[in-house]
């Protein structure tokens, strides 16, 4: 009796090892990457030696894969070595993001060194959602004013001063809500904020957390990577693709179908100059109107401030500009990050009314100005308004004014 | 020939059985022990006869990566790897940037632009029988 269940232990024992060699046969043959800023070895690129480097900024040999993605970095077995993958595929998510991005020396650090990109991202208006929460709780009797007081989650200034007084955004809750219609638009519209991954549907198909802006895909489509060169259609996966009914609280995707970018770039009964269909939006609109200044804002309308004056003056003035005497600048660095053009120190660039450097320009030995597409790379010199034929009052500076003698025929 | 006997066959059995697993167990260890995590970089360079260095020259060690300097005062090693976040510096007309973030450094090592908040680290050198050595830790 023994001996046969030493037999039989023995036959048990073949099988099971010749199992575990076969199943342990079918992973790859390792490779191994050992970053330079971590030091420890990881295997992600046995199987994703395929992947294009993410950005010049984050080279493989030096980040590696794990420090951003997290997973398993000595597994060989997919689901394993994805198994503690933060965000999913997306490590910018924003309820990872601190963890796969941040870092004082990354894109967590102080407002002072101007790298606290996901603070400031955090309490943007792309996020929070602010304005709209607030003008429908208005529109539909919940509040008395357009005070601002929700978000799409609580969050709170970190930053401060406040240049903006406020400091704090409870989290919107429409089952607190007894109008009909603000429930309906908590149950349809809070996708509408990078924070959160879109409605089901291909009219809403977009990425979640950076990558939403800073990604050349958008949708379901992914690729591995990052950009600053932002083209007007990375805006347009969230802006300008239809309307919102505020009778049913849904969204209408638009019908028409473009055929060129000017009939691409709005919608049909809006109004354009030539430089607004011509430009991508990154080359008009700065990094604190679309990532947020570290402050909590009511509205879009509140933190967006670039208007036609800021390139092209008044008739009264010129615009803003400013020397480049310090290599310090931030404009520098912004140079570098979109290479485009080559700034150099004692170079004269245009600058907003807040400061910042619209690093992308340079002003011309005859007063005239220069404009790098930073996703076109394309040329385009302009002139400022100061002595040109234009008779309006440099007031009002809204865009129906200028529309009034620029506006393109469509 | 004798005829095997049952037990005896059950028992020759036995044993191969065991041996093929114990076959099979050592080279799953072997293949274990094979897969160990990939040698870590080298710490110690020797770079040559210390004569191919004359003073006054300036040369990028790529393999390390870092610039040997000889000046009057000796030889000085500096590192090549961006004290912001390791990325490889590049050599430019009056010293370093890094291709990453833009840090630059000056000739000496010095800091002459963030990110990166120090200048580029000093490696130890040692001069063994006329050879220079190199450590990077």
């Amino acid at each position: 009796m023994t001996r046969r269940l030493l037999l039989l232990g023995s036959a048990f024992l073949l099988i099971a090892l010749g199992l575990a060699w076969g199943l342990e046969a079918r992973h790859p043959e390792p490779v191994a990457l050992t970053p330079s800023l971590t030091g420890y070895v990881e295997y992600c690129i046995t199987c994703h030696a395929d992947l294009p480097v993410i950005s010049p900024s984050h080279p493989v040999e030096t980040f590696g894969c794990v420090l951003c993605h997290g997973g398993e970095r000595l597994a060989l077995e997919a689901d394993l070595a994805h198994s503690s993958m933060r965000g999913g595929g997306n490590p910018s998510a924003l309820d990872v993001v601190e963890e796969s991005c941040g870092g004082e020396t990354c894109h967590g650090g102080t407002a002072d060194d101007e790298r606290d990109h996901i603070q400031r991202v955090q309490t943007s208006i792309q996020v929070t959602y602010t304005g709209a929460i607030t003008s429908l709780r208005y529109t539909f009797g919940a509040q008395p004013d357009l005070l601002p007081f929700y978000g799409v989650s609580a969050v709170t200034d970190t930053s401060l001063p406040s240049h903006t007084g406020i400091l704090q955004l409870l989290a919107f809750d429409p089952a607190m809500e007894s109008s009909p219609a603000l429930q309906a638009f908590g149950q349809n519209c809070l996708t509408c904020h990078i924070g959160g991954l879109p409605a089901a549907g291909e009219q809403y198909q977009r990425l979640s957390g950076c990558v939403a802006c800073h990604s050349p895909a958008s949708g379901e489509q992914q690729v591995h990577t990052l950009t600053t060169s932002l083209s007007y259609t990375q805006c347009n996966a969230c802006h300008n693709r239809g309307n919102y009914d505020l009778r049913s609280m849904t969204f209408v995707e638009r019908s028409d179908q473009a055929q060129t970018r000017l009939q691409e770039y709005y919608q049909p009964i809006a109004q354009f100059t030539r430089c607004e269909y011509t430009l991508d939006c990154v080359d008009c609109h700065t990094r604190t109107e679309a990532m947020g200044d570290g402050d909590l804002h009511a509205s879009k309308a509140d933190s967006q401030y670039i208007q036609c004056q800021t390139c092209h003056g008044t008739p009264s003035a010129l615009p803003l500009t400013r020397t480049l005497s310090d290599p310090d600048d931030i404009a520098f660095r912004l140079a570098f990050l979109t290479p485009v053009v080559d700034l150099q120190l004692g170079d004269t660039i245009l600058i907003t009314e807040q400061g910042e450097p619209l690093w992308n320009t340079l002003v011309l030995p005859d007063g005239t100005y220069q404009l790098v597409g930073k996703a076109t790379r394309q040329f385009f010199s302009f002139r400022p308004v100061l002595g040109s034929d234009c008779t309006q009052t440099g007031l009002d500076q809204s865009s129906a004014s200028c529309h009034a003698c620029h506006a393109m025929d469509r | 020939m004798d005829r095997l006997s049952r037990r005896d066959f059950l028992k020759l059995l036995r044993q191969v059985l065991l041996a093929l697993s114990a076959a099979l167990g050592l080279g799953m260890l072997a293949r274990f022990f094979s897969r160990q995590e990939a040698t870590s970089r080298p710490t110690e360079f020797d770079l040559g006869p210390a004569s191919a260095y004359p003073v006054g020259s300036r040369t990028i060690l790529p393999e390390v990566p870092a610039v040997l300097l000889h000046t009057p005062e000796g030889f000085t090693a500096l590192s090549l790897v961006c004290t912001h976040l390791g990325c490889t510096l590049e050599e430019n007309q009056d010293g370093f940037n890094c291709p990453c973030h833009g840090s630059r450094f000056g000739e000496d090592g010095s800091l002459r632009g963030g990110p990166a908040t120090r200048g580029l680290d000093t490696l130890r050198l040692e001069q063994k029988d006329d050879r220079l050595l190199l450590y990077t830790d």
